[in-house]
């Protein structure tokens, strides 16, 4: 039921987007998207994250990295990280956190550029993330103060999967990336650079679905 | 301006993992980006045997097991390890079926990539090397470890000698706590509070960070102590905690019990105990026989002590070399304890030891292989109260489980009781004038040491012998054609050629086939260059070192010889555990398929050893 309504959420906001204008929207439309029912292993995925500059909903994106993957490994080759230009003044809290300062912010590149970069990689892919609702909400406001529209983003969340899986954990901690990567055998990473977090959770995500099988249909996974 | 984070962590894990360490930095930044992620979780299949395969894998968290087709155990592999380049070698085929132990993250690299890394550098291609020279030395070390894990049937608790760890609260200062090791003659102090376990302090962290930095020594011991060392639970095995020993370069493992307290501290010196007591002890028994029975007794512990250090991991010139000490002190109380019936000798004598008690590398089942030297003043009842002694060292060895030797080569006969100017002119008559069936029975007479009595005797002797037969070139092309008659079972296929034995199994032989002929060449090459050492390997390193053979062909016939004699010694220490006579007839089948790649590596090497031996010093009459 729930899955048959975002379904139609999707391919509505989908066709609006194929009215658009802009031919990258267009082609975002137009790409060959996963049916729900499709097992997980045979669907794109995309882990994404951004660093921002706060965690308020006009926050600044500062960083963006991203790479496609599928059940059968994650190709590092296709790893993209960007900078994004940022005139604004950063939230000093923040920068202390992810060690991008205003010097490299304004070197960056502009951010419709890597809007455009981004939903290209986007069309057709899932994407991957801890806490997607961010990313989502992220890309959506990129590309709408790009193109006048927010596309929609489909996504899995790690977070979440976690939460069914290790289910009764005492407070937010042991939910969190590097918490949840433990459990399954995996290595620290540097956190806050945009990709090294975005492979992170693109692995905790291969090691989530060893405990719940390659035939998982994206519907049961998506958030 | 954006790469700078990008893959920083893949690299840098790169920058860290031999043999990726020595590659440059661009190098590094290039295969990280050409490398796929895959993670797979504990007990799922990797690589399957008989697959095609096109990557490298190297271990990014976890660990794996590779089995020989599937089966035997061939290697265990943690974080950093790499595993199935061999198939990229072979052009895909993989022989090695690969099973996560734990959740595994792997980084996989495609064979493309491998294959321009080992063209572009050289540190590579050493590592990833498919020389045989390099697999079989590989093939050793894979055997020992594969042995080692026998380690793994006992538990630490086992092993540990002292319960009841000494310990103290860390605020005592570091004077305070010398002194409470010194009391309580510990090497080791556990630092603890009502918590458990916080550190540990050793002697030699007294040494290094107190003693020698001039440590004040009314501060806590806190401040010097090892903090939260490794520890293991007290179920862990004993290979467990000799690799962790190994890995980490500590000497000392805190070991826990269920609660996590305080159980123990397992010393490297508890593992060697127990590796090595049974073999120590046997030796304790038969120097303290004090008669024929108590000898009999403890010569008849032989056997199964060989057996305990076979499967305490022991490498094969280890156990020849105890093998052989143990059978040198049965020869010797046998003879001190004839002499104690018969008297002491007129003259002075040396019990002399042939063959492979000889040059140390006796394993068990051997028959006796001895002679008496006597010094040239014996007169005729001298030589009558040798014959006495003679006769009873053989007998007591006889019943020592050291068995008559059916080629007549002991003290009891006559032929074998000379003094030191027969024994002369016994070997120059072989040497001056040898011929095909004399040389088939001489060989193993130059093959000498003495075991007791006069050593300078049979010294001497043996420099004379070692001198007279260096300058005989056609006694040794003698030597160097009798050595060709060992038939080296390899096909020019690479195939087994085997023969059958008794019951219809095809079988070989692994003393006739392998070792004998890798004997035969050393004791020739050695002979003919005059060198005095006894033992195979000792010779073969005598000859690199001398440079009378290339360091490479040295090795790799000692590698070939250690190879066999590690399959020789799992054998028998086998029929040692069931109850049957020792042999040395070999049923591959009953191998491993990698030990039977093993075995073919070094019957080829023995077999080029031979065909270079007939080359250069067979000299026309072969």
């Amino acid at each position: 039921m729930l899955e048959a309504l975002r379904k139609w959420r999707f391919a509505r906001r989908l066709k609006e987007c194929g009215r658009s204008d802009h031919a990258s929207l267009r082609a975002y439309a137009e790409a060959e998207w996963p049916a729900a029912s499709a097992p997980i292993s045979h669907v794109p995925l995309l882990a994404l994250d951004f660093e921002l500059d706060g965690l308020g909903k006009d926050a600044h994106v500062l960083q963006a990295g991203w790479l496609p993957f599928n059940l059968s490994g994650i190709d590092l080759s296709q790893a993209s990280s960007r900078d994004i230009r940022s005139k604004a003044r950063l939230d000093d809290d923040a920068v202390a956190v992810h060690g991008i300062g205003e010097t490299r912010a304004r070197e960056g590149e502009h951010r419709h550029k890597v809007t455009d970069e981004l939903l290209a990689a986007l069309a057709g892919k899932v994407v991957v993330a801890h806490g997607a609702s961010i990313e989502r909400g992220v890309v959506e406001r990129l590309v709408a103060q790009r193109f006048g529209i927010a596309p929609p983003v489909r996504a899995i969340c790690t977070l979440e999967l976690e939460r069914k899986l290790s289910p009764g954990l005492v407070g937010t901690e042991a939910y969190r990336l590097e918490a949840s990567r433990a459990r399954y055998n995996l290595s620290p990473h540097s956190q806050h650079d945009a990709l090294a977090d975005a492979l992170a959770s693109a692995e905790l995500f291969l090691a989530q679905l060893t405990r719940m099988g390659r035939e998982m249909s994206l519907g049961s996974l998506e958030c | 301006m954006t790469m700078a984070s990008e893959l920083s962590e893949v690299r840098s894990f790169l920058g860290d993992a031999p043999p990726f360490d020595r590659l440059s930095e661009d190098q590094q930044s290039r295969i990280a980006r050409r490398i796929v992620v895959r993670y797979f979780r504990s007990g799922e299949t990797i690589l399957e045997a008989g697959s095609h395969n096109d990557q490298l894998f190297i271990i990014r968290s976890g660990a794996v097991e590779l089995r020989l087709a599937g089966e035997d155990l061939t290697m265990r592999l943690g974080q950093g390890g790499c595993f199935a380049y061999p198939s990229l070698l072979r052009g895909g085929e993989v022989r090695n079926t690969t099973r996560a132990l734990e959740d595994t993250l792997v980084y996989c690299l495609p064979a493309t990539e491998f294959h321009r890394l080992r063209e572009e550098s050289e540190s590579l291609r050493e590592y990833f090397n498919e020389s045989e020279t390099e697999r079989i030395r590989a093939a050793v070390r894979d055997l020992r470890q594969k042995r080692s894990s026998s380690l793994e049937h006992a538990t630490i608790e086992q092993l540990i000698v002292h319960s009841d760890p000494v310990s103290c609260p860390p605020e005592m200062p570091v004077c305070d706590a010398a002194a409470l090791m010194s009391e309580r003659d510990v090497s080791t102090l556990a630092i603890c509070d009502e918590g458990g376990l916080l550190g540990i302090f050793t002697d030699k962290d007294l040494r290094r960070r107190v003693v020698a930095a001039r440590f004040p020594l009314d501060n806590p011991v806190r401040e010097v102590m090892t903090a939260s060392p490794q520890t293991l639970p007290r179920d862990a095995s004993a290979a467990e905690a000799m690799a962790l020993m190994a890995a980490g370069g500590f000497r000392h493992i805190p070991i826990l019990g269920d609660g996590g307290e305080l159980l123990a501290v397992l010393s490297a010196t508890d593992i060697l105990a127990f590796l090595g007591d049974s073999a120590i002890d046997t030796g304790m028994l038969v120097a303290k026989a004090a008669g024929p029975a108590p000898l009999v007794a403890a010569s008849a512990q032989i056997p199964e002590s060989f057996a305990r250090m076979e499967a305490g991991g022991f490498h094969a010139e280890h156990i020849m070399r105890f093998t052989s000490a143990l059978g040198e002190a049965v020869h010797r109380k046998a003879a001190q304890l004839a002499e104690a019936e018969l008297g002491p000798p007129p003259v002075p004598y040396a019990l002399l030891a042939f063959g492979s008690l000889a040059r140390g590398e006796q394993l068990v089942g051997s028959d006796q292989d001895n002679g008496i030297v006597m010094d040239d003043r014996v007169d005729e009842e001298g030589r009558a109260y040798f014959a006495a002694l003679g006769e009873r060292i053989s007998d007591l060895l006889d019943d020592s489980g050291f068995v008559y030797c059916k080629g007549g080569i002991m003290a009891k006969n006559p032929e074998q009781r000379l003094t030191a100017s027969e024994w002369k002119d016994r070997y120059a008559r072989w040497i001056a004038d040898p011929d095909e069936d004399s040389i088939l029975r001489a060989t193993i007479y130059f093959d000498m040491r003495a075991v007791h009595g006069d050593v300078g005797l049979a010294g001497r002797l043996h420099e004379d012998v070692v001198a007279l037969a260096s300058q005989s070139p056609l006694f040794v092309s003698f030597l160097a054609r009798d050595a060709q008659r060992s038939k080296i079972p390899l096909g020019i296929f690479r195939n087994l050629v085997l023969e059958k034995s008794e019951d219809g199994q095809k079988v070989f032989d692994a003393k006739a086939q392998a070792i004998m002929p890798a004997i035969d060449i050393a004791r020739t090459l050695a002979l003919s260059e005059g060198l005095s050492e006894t033992g195979t390997l000792e010779r073969l390193e005598a000859l690199a070192a001398s440079g009378h053979m290339s360091p490479g062909d040295a090795e790799s016939l000692k590698d070939a010889f250690l190879l066999v004699n590690e399959l020789r010694i799992t054998h028998q220490a086998e029929q040692v555990r069931t109850d049957t006579a020792p042999d040395n007839l070999i049923n591959p089948r009953k191998l491993s398929p990698l030990e039977r790649e093993y075995l073919k590596d070094a019957f080829k090497v023995i077999g080029s050893g031979l065909d270079s031996l007939k080359r250069n010093l067979a000299g026309g009459i072969a």
